[in-house]
Order: C-alpha cells, then structure tokens, then sequence
C-alpha cells in the first residue's frame, strides 16, 4: 500500500522513549507511521506539523495525537510534503550565494550612505519643538546643577555681548525670539560656549576674558546660532539611535565582539560626523557677522588662541571633535574671502 | 599566541574524574554543522531581513536557532528550537518600544534617571528570569521539552548582586559571582519534570580564577611601571609650568600618553582574561552538574584553545568585515560541542514532557538586545 517510505525514528505523545519506524504515504493519501507490523500514527497530511527545512538538521513531523517522526532524511519527508520550502532553496549552498553576499554588502552601504540620513531628516522634521524645548530645559537644569555656576562678568560687558547678539540673532531666520543667551562660569568646562537644540545658548565667562575682542566673542555666538539653525544635536541624536538600532538589526548572528566593536566604530565615526557639523556652523557664522557687518573672519581670533593653547597637542586630528584648529581657522579665511569678492 | 601551549595545564582534566561506573556511557555532543551550510542561511537571514525592513529578522533567529540546536547531537539524537517567530516577532517589537520609551525619557527629562534607573537595573532580572524561561520551554530534546523554574530573587542575586560584588571587589569575589550564575541557570532548569543538580565548589572556581588573576596582575605591574616612567615625564611637564615656560594643555598631552599606551592593553588584557576565566569556570560548573541524579555532564574545555579561537574569530569576523562569521560560529560550537559530554547512566528513554505554555518572548528578546549570552 506504501508509495515510498522514509526511515526515522517515532516518539509516542510526550515521550522521550525512541521507536525506530517508518513513514509512508497510504493510497488515500494518509501519512502512516509503522513500525513492523504495527501502526503508531496516522493522519492526513494537511492535520501534521512539518517542521521548516533547514540545512541538514532532522526534521520533524508532529501527529495531531501529539507523537513525533524525526528523521535526517530530508528529501524524502521533500518528497512526501511535496517541497523544500522556497528559503530553503535560497538557502542552498549555490555560486549565486556569493551574488547575495554582494548585494548585502551593497545595500548596507546604501543603508548608510542614503536610508540613515533620509530617516534622521525625516525625523528631525517630524519631531515637534517641544521636545527639543523639554531636552534643552532639562539638560540646562542639571548643567547648572553639576558643572555650570552663576557668571560673574561685569553688567556692562554682558550688555555689550547681548547686544552683539540680538543682532545676529535677529538677522538669523528663526529671529532674535528664537534665542535666549546665558551667561555661566564655566569652572571644570573652562572657555567653551554651547547652544541647546531650543536656542538656549550658553557663553562661559572664561571663553569672554580669553577671546581677544568684542568680535571674537561674537563670531563664536555665530557659530553656535548656525548649530541651532541646522539643529545639529537632534540630527546627531537621531543619527546614533538609527545607527545602533540598524547594527541590532541587521546584525542578528555577528558575535557580541564584532558587535561590540561596530557600535563603538559608529560612534568614532560620528565624530568625524560632528567634525563636518563644525566646519558648516563655522561657515555660518562667517554668513551671519557679514550680513551684521562686523568682521566675517572674527571667529578666527578665537580660534587661533585655541590653536596656540594646544600647539603641542598630537592626534588631536583623530579623537576631537573638532577638526584641528589650523584647518578651520584657513577654512573660515577662504570662505570668508570667497563672500567678500561676491 | 601561536599555539595553545602557554597555558599547558589549563584544561580541567577529565581524567581525574573518576571513571565512570558500570551501566554507563560517555556520550561526547557532536556538533555536525558546516561552514558551507550555514553560510547560506546566514546570508539569506540577512538579505531578507533588510528587504523587508526587519520584519524577517524574527524568521532569521529561529532559522539560526533551529540551524544550531538541530546539529547538536548527544546520544544519537538532537536538539530542536520551537519558538514561533510571531512570538519572537512580538517580544522583540515589545523590547524595541520600551528602550525606546527609556531612551526618550532620560534624553526629555535627564531628571527622571533618578527613578527611571534604578527601575530599569530591577527590571533587569525580571526580564532574565522570563528569558531563561521561555528560552528552556521552547528547547526539546527527544520529543521531551526542558524547563525553568527559577524566582526573581535568585535572578536578582546572579545577575545584579553578583555583578556588583565582583566589580566592587575587583573581582577578587568573581568566583562567588559566578557560582551563584551558574547555579541559578542549572539547578532552576528541568528536563521532562526532572531536575538537573549543580553545585560548583568554590575552591575549584578559585582555582579556575588564580591563572587569570596572575597574568591581571603581572599586567598591572608592567604597565603601572610604564605608567610610572610616563609620569616621570609629566612631573617634568608640570615643572616647566610652574617656571612658565610651558602651558597646562601639555599636561592633557602626556595624560593622553599614559591612557593610551597602559589603559588600551589593559582593556584587551582584561578581556584576554575574561575569557580564560569564563572557559574554567563553565568546566568547574558543568562537571559539577548531574541531570535527573544519575546523568552527569562533562567539559574538559582547554582555556587556552577556547581564549585562541574567541580572538580569532573576532579577527576574521572584522577583517572580512563580517563574511567570516558563518566559519568563525561554525567552529565555536564544534569546539564547545567536543569539549562537551555527558555520562549517561541507564536510558535516556523514560522522560515525559510536561508541556506548558511558553509564555511570551519579551524576556527573550531583552536578553538578545542587551546582549545577554548564555549559550552553553
């Protein structure tokens, strides 16, 4: 009555006890399994749970009555379900592989090239501007809890500075409504000024005494009003979450090292993605004190005492942020030249 | 590290053992998986999962699951993985949103760490606990399913406490950590209702943690001399500030200096050692181990071969940037399969499944995502 039978072993419900038994396909249609002259299971194919094809591993055949066939010939359970499963076909061992392979390692570059910044600008514009008011709040708050103590600038040179600074804001296209300047001692942090993604933008009291001049001060102000306009912390945030949920992802089985190594690897990238954040505020504040009719290249006056302060620094090319002073101060000069002739 | 030599005697020996009694067999896991094989699933895995934005990524863990489970063999038969990958599907997408919701909070309202993180470190082992669970209830081996028993307290104490004793400790009490690991993970597992033993000696884990303590030491010293010299060298720096004739940022330089030439081969030293360790004390915890009070497990991993394939494969993974991967976890689990025996003492035949609902895979799933691995 059997068509073809396949060898394996048979396990009655629930059992870890091994019969060693055959299974063949009955005139109507029936899977039976035998062992000797006895029937241990029975049913319609469409009633039995063929597990998947993968590679070579057993296959298994669980019985409506809870039993199981397990067997390592594959082609034959192929044979009596009528297929190997279309992945599986994928799957097999073929120089068409090495095409896929191809493809994955080009689609991941494409991933990385056009689909992250797509989804981060996507999602910068998505994003509605009471969040990046809430993060700015916050982490002001706990800025000045921490590192940050009250200024102790003299009420006139700060006047003087936030006048400067109405102005560019003011010709800045979210307008001088879109920024509010704080005044800091910057203690552990030392000469720096920052801005939030609202438009809070912080200036510590030792960047104002080490800047040469009025207009130093004021370029630097430019700069972080370019990073605002750009909202280059939320582009930055959005990017290292896209970046750490694709390698999650995609990754599946590359090992916890690899793994390791590709998510700290993004994150050394992204500095050399916040590098070319800098250089696009730098040009923006040449734009902005041109357009405010100050000294475009006044940026540069600051820079240059960073760049003095840290003549003997080595590597500094590799780890910083920011990309190495000498280049951003001849940066600033050629673009600043380059407006001044249109 | 050419050879395995180095650490001749590190292997816990699986002759002084004793041999085992009559009526019983040493059955070796055999793992029968190939490169060639594998290569095929793992690249279709990937394929299909950035064609379909991620979804298959659930279709691709149970294929590489059932891939490993189903070439481990141990006594003539082998291991299946029955998680459906809608379930996979689910959890994961459930484990995504809560990091995700994380994530978004202590970026929104940094103040919020203050509850939020503590909350999440006592969630931790809640989520492990259900993962061992899930990942126990979908693993059978002849038609019979496994099991996990194990409470929120012993996850809490394992994965938590242990964590914190050894670090605090500078992991002079590691081996307490690790014992309570390694027991929470055995001891809670059944096999057809039946219960699995283990109970690793603490002499023997110090005995595992000496060799790597050893070499962290001697490391410690060689660089700190090092260190020394370099401070020598910032002594003078700091001299020529004070006469003036040189500024502070020098002083960043030549730290900088010391990190980089003692912090980094420190870093790859600790997790040389990590590994050592990791491989004694699996052979300690497992040779300590006995299924049902009469099946008692074997490894004779040798610590030296494990730590020599582990770093290898990483190289290989990341210079062929990531193609590799397929032969690198092909041959881990070759190696660890050899290693692996069990004594089997009567029949293997009269266990009974006792099914129970798997429950869901978010626990599962949180462990992948964080990266928690406990593949024997």
């Amino acid at each position: 009555m059997a068509s073809e039978s396949v060898r394996g072993a048979w396990f009655p419900p629930g059992s870890s006890r091994k019969v060693e038994a055959t299974v063949a396909r009955t005139a109507n249609g029936d899977l039976v399994v035998v062992a000797g002259q006895a029937v241990l299971a029975r049913a319609a194919p469409s009633e039995i749970e063929f597990s998947a094809r993968v590679g070579s591993i057993p296959r298994r055949l669980a019985f409506p009555n809870g039993s199981l066939f397990e067997t390592a010939d594959n082609d034959g359970i192929d044979r009596l379900s009528g297929s190997a499963g279309a992945v599986h076909e994928l799957e097999r061992f073929r120089p068409r592989l090495f095409v896929f392979a191809a493809i994955v390692v080009g689609l991941c570059f494409l991933i990385y090239r056009f689909a992250v910044p797509t989804m981060v600008e996507l999602a910068v514009a998505i994003t509605p501007p009471v969040v990046p008011q809430l993060m700015s709040q916050g982490a002001l708050a706990s800025l000045d809890e921490t590192l940050l103590a009250q200024s102790e600038l003299p009420e006139a040179r700060q006047t003087a500075i936030r006048e400067g600074f109405n102005q560019l804001a003011g010709l800045s296209p979210r307008g001088a409504d879109g920024y509010v300047l704080h005044f800091r001692k910057g203690g552990s942090i030392g000469p720096n000024a920052f801005a939030l993604p609202d438009g809070s933008i912080v200036l510590t009291d030792e960047l104002v005494t080490l800047a040469p001049g009025q207009d130093a001060v004021l370029g630097v102000l430019a700069h972080e009003i370019g990073h605002v306009e750009r909202e280059h912390s939320l582009r930055q945030l959005y990017r290292a979450a896209g970046i750490a949920a694709l390698i999650m992802l995609i990754g599946g089985d590359i090992g916890s090292g690899a793994e390791d190594i590709l998510v700290q690897g993004s994150a050394l990238v992204g500095l050399s993605y916040s590098r070319s954040q800098e250089a696009e505020a730098d040009r923006s504040s040449v734009e902005l004190m041109l357009k405010a009719g100050r000294d475009p290249a006044a940026i540069v006056g600051f820079l240059e005492i960073v760049r003095d302060r840290l003549e003997k620094t080595q590597g500094s090319d590799f780890f910083s942020t920011h990309p190495a002073t000498q280049q951003r101060i001849e940066a600033v000069k050629t673009y600043a030249e380059e407006l001044a002739k249109r | 590290m050419a050879t395995a030599q180095p650490w001749g005697r590190a292997a816990e020996p699986v002759s002084s053992d004793p041999p085992p009694s009559p009526g019983t067999s040493v059955e070796p896991f055999v793992f029968t998986g190939t490169t060639r094989e594998y290569f095929g699933i793992w690249i279709v895995n990937i394929l299909l999962t950035i064609v379909t934005l991620g979804i298959y990524s659930a279709w691709a863990k149970v294929r590489r699951l059932r891939y490993f489970y189903g070439n481990t063999h141990l006594a003539g038969s082998s291991f299946d993985y029955h998680a459906k990958p809608v379930q996979i599907l689910i959890g994961r997408i459930i484990v995504l949103v809560v990091l995700l919701v994380y994530n978004v909070i202590l970026n929104v309202a940094p103040p919020a760490a203050i509850v939020l993180v503590p909350l999440f470190v006592l969630a931790t082992p809640w989520f492990i606990m259900r993962g061992l669970r899930f990942n126990a209830r979908v693993t059978s081996f002849r038609n019979v399913r496994f099991d996990f028993h194990g409470g929120y307290g012993g996850a809490f104490r394992a994965y938590v406490l242990g964590g914190i004793v050894a670090w605090l400790s500078l992991g002079i009490l590691a081996p307490f950590a690790s014992r309570w690991m390694w027991r929470y993970m055995l001891v809670n597992t059944t096999y057809g209702g039946r219960p699995v033993a283990s109970d690793p000696a603490l002499r023997k884990l110090y005995g595992q943690w000496l060799l790597p303590a050893v070499i962290l030491m001697a490391t410690v010293v060689v660089l700190g001399l090092s260190a020394l010299a370099l401070g020598n060298a910032l002594y003078a720096v700091y001299q020529d500030v004070r006469a003036g004739g040189n500024d502070a940022d020098a002083i960043v330089v030549a730290i900088l200096q010391v990190l980089t030439t003692s912090l980094l081969p420190f870093i790859v030293v600790l997790a040389v050692v990590t590994l050592i360790y990791r491989a004694g004390t699996r052979n300690v915890a497992l040779n300590a181990t006995v299924v049902d009070g009469r099946h008692r497990f074997r490894s004779a991993i040798h610590r030296g071969r494990f730590t020599w394939i582990t770093v290898t494969n990483l190289l290989a993974t990341v210079f062929s940037l990531g193609l590799a991967r397929p032969w690198a976890a092909i041959r881990m689990s070759r190696f660890l399969a050899a290693a692996t025996a069990l004594e089997v003492s009567g029949s293997l035949d009269d266990y009974l499944s006792d099914l129970k609902d798997t429950g869901s895979a978010v626990g599962a799933e949180y462990m992948d995502v964080e990266g928690f691995d406990f593949g024997f």
